[in-house]
C-alpha cells in the first residue's frame, strides 16, 4: 500500500464520481423551485460544494488513471460507498430534515446502498429537494453496484473468487455481455436507462403525478424502496402497484439476461435459464403461500390478497423493501417467509441484494450432490450450473460467502440487542439492513420507521447496511492485517 | 445391483428393542425398592417392547444375511433411532406419568438424542423407576445406539465400520484400534468409567443415590434431564464443581478421553481442537464472569455460575442453576453462539462441532488471502494433516444443510404459533441436543417445553433427531436416489 500512484488514482476516481453525486444533487434544485419549498439555495451550496470537492479532486490527480494494485481495488470500493454516503448526508443536514447526523448518515448510507429502511418517521413532511435526492441517492447507488459487478470486478480479480465468479468466468462465458469493459458499462448503463424510462412513462400513463412517477420508479428500478409518502405504496392504484411489483422483479434479474432479452437474443438467454428458472420459481411458490396466507389466515378477500401478497412477495425477494401493506400484522409464518426471501435475495448481476438466487442454487445444489455421494461413494457427480459443471473450488467460496454473511447476520442481531433493540425486531432490522430490503419487524417494520431506534443501534445497521451490499468479503479484508503489508 | 437388505434391518431393530426391554429390569428394581408403585406399568411396558422386539428380531429378521452396505446401514441408523425411541415413550404412558402419546415420545425422543428438554412438570412427584428410566435413555443414546449394536455384534466385521460412520457422519475419527468392535468397546469401557467415578463423587458430595445416579448419567451424556423443577438450585457447591468438570470432560472425543486413561499424552498435545475447546471454554466463562462481576454480582458467584454455565452449553448438557440476580445481555449472546458451535467432535455432546468450525475459519482465512494473492495454493490443515478439498466441501455442505434445518424448523414452528424469535431459539436449542437453557428466558419467551402445541413438540422431535444423526442420515433414507438404487 505503499505505491503513491495507486492513492492518486483512488482520489481521481472518487473526484469522478462525486462530480456525478453533485449533478444528481444540482437536479434537485428542479422541485426545490417548482415546488417552491424553500430549499432551492441550500441544495445549491450541498450541490456546489459536492461538485467542488471532486472536481478538485479530479483535476489534482487527472494524469493517475489506473489502479495497479489488487488491494487498492478493494479499498476503493470500501470508500467508495463510504464517501458517496458522506457527501449524501449533506442536503439532509442543510435543509433543516434533520439535526443529527446519526439520522442523516442513515438516511444516506440506506439510499446509496439502495436499502430503503428509513430514519424519518412522517417521510411525507420532508421538502421536495430531499424527497427526491432521497430517490437519487437510490438510482446512483443501485446502478453503481451493477457496475461495480460488471465492470470491476474482472479487474479486482473477484471474479475468480466470489460469486460473479461462475457467471463472468470459468462456468459461464456469457456472463459478460462483450469482453470490453466500456461496452459493457454502456450496454447496462442503456438497460438501466431505458427501464427507468419505460416506468415512468407507464405509471404516468395510468394516472400517476409525474412527481410521484418518477420517485416510484427511482426507487424501484434499484431495488431501493424509499417512498415519497409514509405509507409506502399502499395508497397507489391497484394497476399502478402491479406496474411497480414488475419493475421490482425486472430489478431482481440479471442486468446482462435483460440486454439479451431486450434484443432478442434468445440464444444466449437460454443458456442462463438455469438461474432465472429458479428466481421465478421461488416467487411464485412464495408468493402462493403468502396469498393463501392472506385469504385464509387474514381473511382478505382473493382479490385484496393476491394483490397484497404478490406485491409484497416480489417486494422482499428483490430486497426492494416497498411495502404495500403492513405485513408485520399478517400471520407470523407469512412474515417468517417474507425475511427469508430477502436472504434468498434476487439474480447476481441485478441491483438486489441478499445471497442471490445463484448461490442459493450452487449450495443447495451442492448438498444435494453430498447426500448422493454418501449414498453412491464412487459416482462422480459434479454441481451443474446451466449445464456446466462448477469445480468444487467456487462451491466451497460460495459456501464462505454463505457462511460470512449467515455469520453478520448473527452477530447483527445480536449487537442490536445489546443496543436494546427487542429480539424480534433486531432479527427484522438486521435482516432488513443487510439483506437491503429495508423495514424490519415490529416499529420499524411495515409502514414504520426506524426513527425509534437508539444512535448506536442506527451505526450499527449502516454497518450492515455497507456490508451486505458489499457482500461482507470486500469489506472485511481491509481488517485483515496483511492487507495493510507492503 | 443386490437387494435391500430388509432383514438385517429388522433384525438389528428387534435386537436394540428387545435389549431396552432387558434394560428395563433396572428401574423395575428400583421402583420395587421405593415401593411407588410403577413396577408394574414398567413391567407392562417392557413386556410390549419384548414383543416388538422379539417380532422384528425373530420373526421379520429371521435368517438375516448380516452382510451390509451404504444403504442399509442409513436404513438401519434411522430405525433404529425412530423406533427404539417409540418404544421407550411406553414406560411414561402405562405408568400414567404422562396422559398424551406426544408428550410420551417427545420426553423419551428428548431422553434417547441427549437434548434433555422435559415435559414433565414436577420431577420430584415422578415415580423413582421413571425416573431412572430417563436418565437411562440419555446414558444409551449418549454414545450412540448404533454403537451399541456394533459393540455387541463381532460378526458385522467390515459391516460395523458402514455403520460406525453412518451414525457418526461428517468428521474424519481417529480409530482407537483397528478392529472397529474393539476400538468402540473401548469407547464405552472409558464411557462407563468415567460415570461411576461420578456417580461415586456425587454420592461423596452428599447427594442421594439415587439422585447421583441419575445426574450422572445425564451429565456424561450431555443429556440434561434434572431431578427437580428449579434445575440445579438446590444442590451444594460440591456439587455443582463436580458436574462442571465432568460436563467439559463430556465435551471431550471420547476416543481423546480414553488415550489421557491410557497416559498417552502425546496424542492430547497432538489434538489442537482440545486446545481450541479448552480455550473457547475458559474464554467464554472468563468474559461471561466479568459481564456479570461488572453488573455487580458478586465475584465469586459470578465465577462458578459461568464456569457451570458455560460447560453446560458448549457441551450441550443443558443444566441449569439460577443465575446471579443481574443478567448481562452479552451473556445471552456467548451462549447462543456456544449452542451451535458444540464441543468436540466424537464426543458426546451436539452442535456443529468444533473441529468443523475451525476447518470453516481456516478456509475463510485462506479465502481472504487468496483475494489478496489469487495465485496462492493453500491448504486447510488440522493437527498437521491436510484436510483435503473434498472433505471441506462435505463440512460446508453439512453446514449449510444444518442451518436449513434450524430456518425450517423454524418455519414449521412459527406455522404451530411461535413467534419468530422463540422459534429460532427453539430450533438451535433443540438440534444442538441442548434442551432446557436460560438462555431462551433471558430473550424474553417462555421454556416450558410442556406448554407447546403437540405440532410443535413433533417438529422438535425431528429436530432433535436431525441434530443427533448430523442430518445425513435422516435425509438419505427419504432422498430419492435412495430409493431409486432399489429397482
Amino acid at each position: 500500500m505503499k505505491n503513491a500512484a495507486d492513492w492518486k488514482a483512488l482520489l481521481r476516481f472518487l473526484g469522478v464520481i462525486l462530480m456525478a453525486e453533485g449533478s444528481l444533487m444540482a437536479l434537485c434544485m428542479v422541485p426545490a423551485i417548482h415546488f417552491a419549498d424553500g430549499t432551492l439555495w441550500r441544495i445549491a451550496a450541498c450541490a456546489a460544494a459536492t461538485l467542488a470537492v471532486g472536481g478538485a479532486l479530479w483535476h489534482t490527480f487527472r494524469n493517475d488513471k489506473e489502479i495497479h494494485d489488487r488491494r487498492m481495488s478493494y479499498l476503493l470500493v470500501t470508500v467508495l460507498w463510504l464517501v458517496l454516503s458522506l457527501f449524501a448526508t449533506l442536503p439532509f443536514l442543510t435543509t433543516g430534515s434533520t439535526r443529527s447526523v446519526t439520522v442523516a448518515w442513515f438516511e444516506a448510507m440506506s439510499g446509496v446502498t439502495s436499502c430503503g429502511a428509513t430514519a424519518f418517521a412522517d417521510v411525507g413532511a420532508l421538502p421536495a429537494s430531499v424527497l427526491l435526492w432521497r430517490s437519487m441517492t437510490q438510482w446512483f447507488g443501485g446502478f453503481g453496484v451493477v457496475l461495480l459487478v460488471l465492470a470491476l470486478s474482472p479487474r479486482m480479480g473477484i471474479n475468480k473468487y466470489s460469486l460473479y465468479t461462475a457467471e463472468a468466468s470459468g462456468a459461464d462465458n456469457t456472463g459478460k455481455t462483450s469482453v470490453r469493459t466500456t461496452v459493457t458499462v454502456r450496454r447496462t448503463l442503456a438497460v438501466y436507462l431505458t427501464l427507468t424510462a419505460v416506468f415512468i412513462i407507464l405509471l404516468a400513463v395510468s394516472g400517476m403525478q409525474i412527481w410521484d412517477a418518477v420517485n416510484l420508479t427511482f426507487t424501484n428500478i434499484s431495488s431501493g424502496g424509499f417512498s415519497v409518502n409514509s405509507d409506502s405504496i399502499a395508497s397507489l392504484s391497484h394497476t399502478q402497484q402491479y406496474l411497480l411489483a414488475a419493475a421490482m422483479l425486472l430489478s431482481g434479474v440479471n442486468f446482462t439476461l435483460l440486454f439479451m432479452l431486450f434484443t432478442f437474443r434468445w440464444r444466449l438467454v437460454r443458456n442462463k435459464m438455469d438461474q432465472l428458472r429458479f428466481y421465478l420459481i421461488i416467487c411464485l411458490l412464495a408468493s402462493a403461500f403468502v396469498v393463501l396466507a392472506l385469504h385464509y389466515h387474514t381473511g382478505y378477500g382473493w382479490n385484496d390478497a393476491l394483490r397484497l401478497g404478490t406485491v409484497q412477495t416480489v417486494s422482499a425477494l428483490t430486497t426492494t423493501g416497498s411495502v404495500i401493506g403492513d405485513y408485520t400484522q399478517w400471520w407470523t409464518p407469512a412474515v417468517f417467509l417474507l425475511l427469508m426471501l430477502g436472504i434468498c435475495g434476487g439474480m447476481a448481476g441485478s441491483t438486489s441484494g441478499g445471497l442471490k438466487v445463484m448461490r442459493v442454487l450452487i449450495l443447495w445444489r451442492n448438498a444435494r450432490g453430498i447426500l448422493r455421494n454418501r449414498l453412491h461413494p464412487n459416482a462422480v457427480d459434479p454441481v451443474k450450473l446451466n449445464g456446466r459443471p462448477v469445480s468444487g473450488h467456487i462451491t466451497n467460496n460460495v459456501m464462505v460467502i454463505f457462511m460470512v454473511f449467515g455469520a453478520t447476520l448473527m452477530l447483527g442481531v445480536m449487537v442490536l440487542m445489546l443496543c436494546g433493540v427487542s429480539p424480534t425486531e433486531a432479527i427484522g432490522a438486521s435482516v432488513g439492513c443487510l439483506t437491503g430490503y429495508g423495514p424490519g419487524l415490529g416499529a420499524s417494520g411495515g409502514f414504520g420507521s426506524y426513527a425509534a431506534f437508539s444512535h448506536p443501534a442506527m451505526w450499527v445497521c449502516t454497518l450492515l447496511m455497507i456490508l451486505g451490499r458489499l457482500e461482507c468479503m470486500t469489506v472485511i479484508i481491509l481488517f485483515l492485517p496483511r492487507f495493510w503489508r507492503k | 445391483m443386490q437387494r435391500f437388505n430388509y432383514r438385517l434391518v429388522a433384525r438389528l431393530t428387534g435386537l436394540l428393542t428387545l435389549i431396552m426391554a432387558a434394560a428395563m429390569a433396572v428401574p423395575v428394581g428400583v421402583s420395587l425398592y421405593y415401593g411407588d408403585g410403577a413396577h408394574v406399568g414398567l413391567l407392562l411396558a417392557a413386556a410390549a417392547m419384548a414383543a416388538v422386539g422379539g417380532l422384528l428380531h425373530s420373526v421379520l429378521g429371521r435368517g438375516a444375511d448380516y452382510e451390509l452396505h451404504e444403504r442399509e446401514s442409513f436404513w438401519i441408523t434411522s430405525m433404529v433411532w425412530m423406533a427404539v425411541p417409540l418404544c421407550g415413550a411406553l414406560p411414561y404412558l402405562f405408568t400414567g406419568t404422562l396422559h398424551s402419546f406426544t408428550d410420551a415420545a417427545f420426553e423419551s425422543f428428548s431422553g434417547f438424542t441427549t437434548t434433555g428438554a422435559s415435559v414433565i412438570p414436577d420431577p420430584t412427584a415422578v415415580p423413582q423407576g421413571i425416573l431412572l428410566w430417563r436418565a437411562m435413555t440419555q446414558w444409551i443414546g449418549g454414545l450412540g445406539l448404533i454403537l451399541f449394536v456394533v459393540a455387541l455384534l463381532k460378526r458385522l466385521n467390515r459391516g460395523a465400520l458402514t455403520l460406525y460412520s453412518a451414525e457418526f457422519s461428517g468428521t474424519q475419527q481417529r480409530k482407537l484400534h483397528p478392529h472397529i468392535s474393539t476400538s468402540v468397546s473401548r469407547m464405552w469401557q472409558i464411557y462407563t468409567l468415567l460415570t461411576v467415578l461420578l456417580i461415586a463423587l456425587l454420592i461423596a458430595a452428599g447427594n442421594g443415590i439415587l439422585d447421583s445416579i441419575c445426574l450422572a448419567l445425564s451429565t456424561v451424556s450431555t443429556g440434561g434431564f434434572m431431578t427437580t423443577p428449579l434445575g440445579m438450585s438446590g444442590y451444594s457447591q460440591p456439587t455443582l464443581a463436580i458436574l462442571t468438570v465432568f460436563m467439559f470432560l463430556s465435551g471431550v472425543n471420547v476416543a481423546l478421553l480414553y488415550n489421557l486413561f491410557t497416559l498417552k499424552w502425546r496424542q492430547l498435545k497432538a489434538t489442537h481442537e482440545f486446545w481450541v475447546y479448552a480455550a473457547v471454554f475458559l474464554l467464554a466463562a472468563g468474559s461471561c464472569a466479568v459481564a456479570f462481576g461488572l453488573k455487580g454480582n458478586a465475584w465469586g458467584a459470578s465465577a462458578s455460575y459461568s464456569l457451570f454455565h458455560i460447560a453446560s452449553t458448549i457441551s450441550t448438557c443443558g443444566f441449569y442453576t439460577t443465575p446471579p440476580p443481574a443478567w448481562p445481555f452479552g451473556v445471552s449472546v456467548v451462549t447462543f453462539v456456544l449452542i451451535l458451535s458444540g464441543a468436540m467432535a466424537g464426543s458426546t455432546g451436539g452442535g456443529l462441532k468444533l473441529r468443523r468450525l475451525m476447518t470453516l475459519l481456516l478456509y475463510l482465512r485462506n479465502y481472504l488471502i487468496r483475494m489478496l494473492h489469487p495465485n496462492v495454493v493453500f491448504t486447510v490443515k488440522i493437527d498437521r494433516q491436510v484436510v483435503p478439498g473434498v472433505y471441506v466441501n462435505k463440512i460446508f455442505g453439512f453446514v449449510f444443510l444444518y442451518i436449513c434445518f434450524i430456518i425450517g424448523g423454524a418455519f414449521l414452528l412459527t406455522l404451530s404459533g411461535s413467534g419468530i424469535a422463540d422459534a429460532f431459539c427453539l430450533a438451535a436449542a433443540n438440534i444442538s441436543n441442548l434442551g432446557p437453557s436460560p438462555l431462551i428466558n433471558s430473550l424474553g419467551a417462555s421454556l416450558d417445553y410442556a406448554l407447546l402445541p403437540a405440532a410443535a413438540k413433533w417438529v422438535l422431535m425431528s429436530l432433535m433427531l436431525a441434530g443427533r444423526l448430523e442430518i445425513f442420515a435422516l435425509l438419505a433414507i427419504v432422498s430419492p436416489s435412495y430409493w431409486r438404487l432399489r429397482r
